[in-house]
């Protein structure tokens, strides 16, 4: 492994990925961004399985940008997969989607999401926000030290 | 029961009861006439006792005058001393009869003159002996005498039969007369209680069948309102997902517009970045317009969160709200006292802060702007008013004011989605006020809403007009 992914973009847009990904680059905030496509493969890269059996737990990505509208596994049922076993619970989440619907923030933040953003219309606002959330989870917060929640035992999942 | 049916029980009660009281009557009145047959027994009783005392003394007085025995003397005397008490007590029984009266009176005197008679016999008979006795019984007219009393009580005897058979023909008829009415009124009344108790079972099968078909209706009219409840959370959730769904392509077309506009724009000559400028305003308008919808479509779903909010603290904090967004223009708040009530009052600063808007907005020509809001009274309830010096509106087209992107402004004079008034509308309905607005072009509009009674339940906001909004889009 070269370089160690800093960003899980869990998106099924292309045109959203490809704006999303560009307001991170012009910002200069993440180097190496992992997008997946829907919910199954977002489980498959954080638990290491499948076309990702190559990865670690050691490593885990310093933020995900989850969407909520997903194929085959939508974006609560992977948080709550994240949120339930030991070993990626304490991954900084943060719901970047179109709905702000209160039924699924709630329900977002009852399975200890850390932030719940809407993308805004607007791709001055969109490409602020975006910065904004990039700014502050990749350098202003403090994240869970590698490897610390590695080792222990699988809860769920 | 209906007040046929109760007169018809008042009447078969008056009926029984007047049966009661001819039975009760009748029976007072029989005992009345047994008592008087009685009497009349007794009276003749006596009568006869007076002739037996005085045939007594008579044959005593015979015996002795023939005989000289003094033995005869006996019966004599006992028939005298019976007669008179005898005599006086069938007087004390006829005492009501003043014709039976008199004749006692002559049976008394006659009855007094025989004995005197007979007595003087007796004494003839003791001292001048048995044949000056017998002279005196031939001589004097001593069986006349007898006979007037004998007369003159079957005379009284006869007058007393006489009443006795009135008194029991009239005992007769009396009866027959209870009896028929007695039978003929129970048979009235029963005729009249059957009456009353087929028209009860008619009334009260009518009430149940009347009962059943309201029992029905309600159940068709909850079915309804449950249909048309769902409908209309159906509508709502279909109206919030098309606005959700847009948004998606509506920040693409935004984003890569801008995206052209960054990586592109030196390459393009003045129209293409004026067209390109349209674009992305154009999709900036549209995310605003589906914002909007979203709003709306939220307050139909949305429950009411009631509390006690005094308006004028509200009032307040959107003047000040509002107010801070109006830096460089001239306006002059009148804000009059309003009043406590129960609401919900995210959704009333709502109302409050679109209206101050609007008021705002269309009062931007004016040097100096006037906008006041106060309430007053109108048919016993209490109104409020948000009033503004602004271009107004032509009234022809009020009914257009509260309709989903609906618009009496050119886009070019006043931005807007034409959204905002139906908001402040659906939350005044759903509060169970009413809005209206009055105006004058070029002389201001004045905005009017009630609060009535605020529903706790989504599906009474129930209706075509949410349908129709919906079909705007």
């Amino acid at each position: 492994m070269s370089n160690e992914v800093e960003i899980l973009l869990v998106e099924d847009s292309p045109e959203d990925v490809e704006l999303t990904i560009r307001a991170l680059r012009r910002n200069k905030i993440a180097n190496e961004i992992q997008v997946a496509e829907d919910g199954a493969e977002a489980l498959d890269f954080l638990f290491c399985r499948g076309s990702h059996q190559n990865r670690t737990f050691s490593s885990p990505p310093k933020l995900v940008l989850l969407d909520l509208k997903l194929p085959k596994v939508d974006g609560l049922e992977v948080l709550a997969a994240i949120r339930a076993d030991q070993r990626t619970k304490a991954i900084p989440v943060v719901i970047l989607t179109s709905s702000k619907e209160q039924k699924d923030v709630i329900k977002g933040y009852s399975l200890g999401v850390n932030a719940f953003v809407q993308k805004p219309v607007d791709f001055e606002q969109f490409g602020d926000a975006i910065r904004q959330i990039g700014m502050f989870w990749m350098l202003i917060n403090q994240a869970p030290p590698p490897g610390a929640f590695a080792e222990s035992k699988a809860q769920g999942v | 029961m209906t007040s046929f049916s109760k007169a018809i029980a008042a009447c078969a009660l008056m009926i029984l009861l007047g049966i009661g009281m001819l039975s009760y009557r009748s029976t007072v009145r029989s005992q009345e006439d047994r008592e008087g047959v009685m009497h009349t027994h007794l009276v003749l009783e006596k009568l006869q006792a007076v002739l037996i005392d005085v045939t007594q003394t008579e044959s005593g007085q015979r015996g002795y005058i023939l005989t000289g025995d003094e033995k005869y003397l006996k019966p004599y005397q006992a028939g005298r001393d019976q007669v008179h008490p005898n005599i006086e007590e069938a007087r004390k029984l006829t005492a009501d009869n003043p014709r039976q009266q008199d004749a006692i009176r002559g049976l008394k005197q006659l009855v007094d003159a025989r004995l005197a008679l007979l007595g003087g016999r007796i004494e003839i008979r003791r001292t001048t002996g048995l044949m000056a006795g017998a002279e005196a019984v031939r001589t004097s007219d001593s069986e006349e005498s007898m006979e007037g009393i004998r007369e003159r009580i079957n005379e009284m005897r006869s007058t007393e039969e006489r009443l006795l058979n009135i008194r029991l023909e009239a005992a007769i008829a009396s009866s027959r007369k209870m009896k028929a009415v007695i039978v003929l009124g129970n048979a009235l009344a029963t005729l009249i209680l059957l009456m009353a108790g087929v028209v009860i079972h008619r009334e009260t099968g009518r009430r149940n069948l009347a009962e059943q078909g309201l029992n029905r209706a309600k159940e068709r009219l909850e079915r309804r309102t449950a249909e048309l409840s769902e409908t209309n959370i159906e509508l709502e959730s279909f109206a919030y997902s098309v606005a959700h769904d847009l948004r998606a392509p509506l920040r693409h077309i935004a984003g890569y517009s801008n995206v052209l506009t960054e990586d592109y724009g030196p390459q393009l000559d003045g129209e293409g970045r004026r067209h390109l400028e349209k674009l992305v305003n154009g999709a900036q308008k549209m995310g605003r317009l589906v914002d909007d919808l979203l709003s709306l479509s939220k307050i139909g779903r949305q429950e009411l969160s009631l509390e006690a909010v005094p308006l004028d603290a509200l009032l307040r904090e959107v003047v000040e709200e509002v107010g801070r967004e109006c830096s460089g223009r001239e306006i002059e708040w009148r804000i009059g006292d309003l009043f406590n009530t129960d609401c919900d009052p995210g959704l009333m600063k709502q109302v409050f802060v679109n209206l101050l808007s609007n008021a705002v907005k269309y009062t931007a020509r004016r040097k100096h702007a006037v906008i006041e809001v106060g309430q007053t009274i109108q048919n016993d309830k209490r109104v409020v008013f948000v009033r503004d010096n602004g271009v107004g509106f032509e009234m022809q087209y009020v009914d257009k004011l509260f309709g989903v992107f609906q618009r009496l402004h050119k886009a070019r004079d006043f931005e807007g989605t034409g959204v905002g008034l139906a908001i402040v509308q659906r939350i005044i309905r759903k509060h169970g006020g009413r809005i209206w607005a009055e105006a004058e072009v070029d002389q201001g509009a004045t905005f009017f809403f009630t609060l009535g009674s605020p529903e706790n339940n989504t599906s009474q906001e129930i209706g075509l007009p949410v349908k129709d909004e919906v079909m705007h889009v």
